[in-house]
């Protein structure tokens, strides 16, 4: 179990980036996690655990976003999420 | 204005009769008493406050929070249960829960509160007025329309903060009242109830937007699209709505309402019958079965195309998903669309028709010549054959959406059979192309087209000898055999569906039909008028396709003639020479039969 600081960058796959189901699904996986998770793309970093600020993202398609985790749990948490993004948030294509 | 505004300071008395004009949102009639809400959205509170209330003003913000999420789920639990076929009010409520407790918001709420020393409602405001910005300068026009949801949770909490916590809108136990708003969110609409609310006036909005669809899926009665509506009336106001005609009277005198009253009764004794039969199969006194399908324009109306008893739909105008974006929608997009509709409705058919853009109907995501004369422009299929990557990726979508039950693809505007050719084949490579990329698909996809232009009419023997069926849309096919403008208001009484050239040409298209052994239908305005039904079934016709809320009338107006009489009528239209003289027949000979139901209010 580590406590340190952990970061992951990914690329946004699915159609219809982070819109507003992918949002709540990120949102969902994030919060089962204890540590404090953030999520960057650019200049602009929000909190994973807030549909509101990672709809503010409006990560497109194609978007680099950076994953990062502090706290119990970080490397599981940034693990959890980078599968979710290239699962394509479980959407279709 | 007050409730007793007949009488002026020196007691004269003065009719102070205001009518007011709107789009019927949703049929129906009602009188009552106006209940105006402003969702908190005039005057938020701006106080400057002092660094040691900012504590309290948080504390008073995360109170709010709690309370409007209790409230919702509240609301939200009580639509699950009324209505569970509904799901999706409830799963826009479900979001609305989830963001009232959002750390992001509440994050920049504190920090304004802390930071801008504004009270709670200010730092509030100014928190979703940046994100809102925000979303709004993407160039997705997807997120831009998540600004309102956010603006949604802004007023329940503003509400909430100001102490007017109307989360029910309606104050409880109360006598029902006729709600009247500058907009109503989904979520607001969403949570009304029939006994509760005798009708809804809003101030923006048209036919399809989401206050008019959910209002008809609720059946209450609404008038959308009311310019200075509050500006007329006040709480407590006496109103009468009809939601018919569009048409708002705010304080009518006495005598008007002594006139009105037993109107609405009566309508309501109508509506009630005819919704108790509202599953009940389509025939005539004698029998003879009449398939009644529905016309919708989004996905949601096929729940209350099901509701008012469709037996599928028979036309999916799908050039809504093109309109107020900025490209095209996507294969998968359209798929994902077509396939709610036709999971809704299986095992019952659905007609989807590619897209009718132009004449009347732009969108900005498609350019376009400037024609002269759009009706007569580069319009519906004649785009889609200029344009064959936009047609087939919409036929694609439709292929796909085939493996989820029974889909039709029917084409708009047909002019000539070259057209039905060149998209037939436009089809098969489409079939070709999901086959590749490994999508399944039914075997047999029926093609059809619209008949709404008077060459397509007179030249329907050999269009059916090529298409799978035929439909008559009588809107254009007035437009085009009679050379009125649609859209002209001058001219809309020349407009009528009665002129013996259209029925004629009508009957030449049921002839040609039936030779040919394809299937026919009419959706257009002419099937959801039960007179014109009568006059069709009279003509052969066996499939009618018509606004759901129709459905309901038209069946009710079928199930009182009899073939015989229905076909003498159609005789006696044949040798009318003019509109007017075939619609007073049918009146003299239906009317007193059909009078409830072509007269309601």
């Amino acid at each position: 179990m580590s406590e340190a600081e952990v970061s992951g960058t990914f690329e946004i796959i699915n159609r219809l980036g982070l819109h507003a189901r992918a949002a709540s699904r990120l949102v969902q996986v994030a919060s089962q996690f204890p540590c404090q998770v953030t999520v960057r793309r650019d200049e602009q970093v929000a909190n994973a655990k807030s549909v509101m600020g990672v709809l503010l993202l409006c990560g497109a398609k194609g978007a680099r976003v950076t994953v990062v985790a502090d706290g119990e749990n970080a490397q599981e948490a940034v693990l959890a999420i980078g599968q979710l993004i290239s699962d394509k948030f479980g959407e279709q294509d | 204005m007050g409730t007793d505004g007949t009488m002026t300071d020196n007691g004269e008395v003065v009719d102070r009769t205001v009518s007011l004009d709107g789009i019927g949102g949703s049929a129906g009639f009602a009188i009552g008493r106006a209940l105006v809400v402003d969702a908190g959205r005039a005057g938020v509170v701006h106080r400057r406050i002092t660094p040691d209330e900012a504590e309290q003003e948080v504390v008073r913000f995360d109170r709010a929070v709690a309370l409007a999420t209790a409230e919702l789920e509240k609301v939200a639990g009580r639509v699950k249960e009324e209505k569970g076929r509904a799901a999706a009010e409830s799963s826009i409520l479900d979001a609305y829960i989830y963001m009232l407790s959002d750390p992001t918001l509440r994050e920049d709420v504190e920090r304004e509160v802390n930071s801008g020393q504004k009270c709670a409602e200010w730092a509030l405001e100014t928190a979703v007025g940046v994100m809102c910005k925000q979303l709004r300068q993407t160039d997705d026009p997807y997120l831009a329309e998540r600004s309102h949801d956010f603006e949604f949770v802004r007023d329940r909490l503003l509400r909430t903060l100001s102490g007017r916590n109307q989360a029910e809108l309606i104050p409880e136990s109360d006598e029902p009242v006729i709600l009247v708003a500058q907009d109503l969110s989904p979520a607001e609409t969403a949570s009304l109830t029939k006994d509760k609310v005798l009708a809804l006036v809003t101030a923006v909005g048209t036919r399809t937007s989401h206050t008019a669809i959910l209002a008809r899926a609720l059946e209450i009665p609404a008038v959308v699209g009311v310019q200075g509506l509050l500006q007329h009336i006040g709480d407590g106001d006496t109103l009468v709505v009809d939601g018919v005609h569009g048409k708002v009277v705010v304080s009518p005198s006495q005598y008007v309402l002594d006139i009105l009253q037993p109107k609405a009764e009566k309508y309501y004794a109508v509506a009630r019958d005819l919704r108790e039969h509202r599953h009940d199969p389509c025939q005539t006194s004698d029998g003879v079965a009449v398939h009644l399908m529905a016309n919708i324009e989004l996905v949601i109306e096929a729940e209350i195309a099901k509701n008012h008893g469709a037996r599928g739909i028979g036309l999916y105008r799908t050039e809504f998903l093109y309109i107020d974006r900025q490209t095209p929608p996507t294969e998968e997009e359209q798929y994902a669309a077509y396939r709610l509709v036709v999971e809704a409705m299986g095992p019952l058919p659905v007609t989807l028709r590619t897209f009718d853009i132009g004449g009347d109907k732009f969108v900005s995501a498609i350019k376009m010549p400037r024609d002269m004369n759009p009706a007569l422009g580069l319009r519906a299929v004649r785009l889609g054959l200029e344009r064959p990557e936009l047609l087939k990726t919409q036929l694609r979508a439709m292929v796909r959406a085939s493996a989820h039950g029974k889909v039709r693809i029917m084409i708009p505007m047909i002019a000539s059979l070259s057209e039905v050719r060149a998209v037939r084949a436009l089809l098969s490579e489409s079939v070709m192309e999901v086959d590749r990329a490994g999508h399944p698909h039914a075997q047999e996809i029926e093609l059809g087209c619209m008949v709404e232009v008077p060459s397509a009419a007179i030249m329907a023997e050999e269009l059916a000898r090529e298409a799978d069926f035929l439909s008559i849309g009588t809107n254009d096919l007035v437009q085009y055999t009679l050379a009125v403008d649609r859209t002209s208001q001058e001219l809309a009484r020349l407009a009528s569906y009665f002129d013996p050239a259209v029925v004629r040409l009508i009957k030449a298209v049921i002839q040609a039909a039936t030779f040919r052994k394809r299937s026919f239908s009419v959706c257009g305005a002419m099937a959801s008028d039960p007179l014109a039904a009568v006059l069709l079934v009279g003509m052969g016709m066996r499939n009618l396709s018509m606004e759901a809320s129709a459905i309901p009338e038209v069946k009710a107006a079928l199930s009182r003639v009899s073939l015989q009489e229905a076909e003498d009528a159609a005789g006696m239209a044949f040798e009318a020479t003019t509109a007017n003289e075939l619609e007073s027949g049918l009146r003299r000979r239906f009317g007193a039969l059909l009078r409830d139901i072509l007269d309601p209010v």
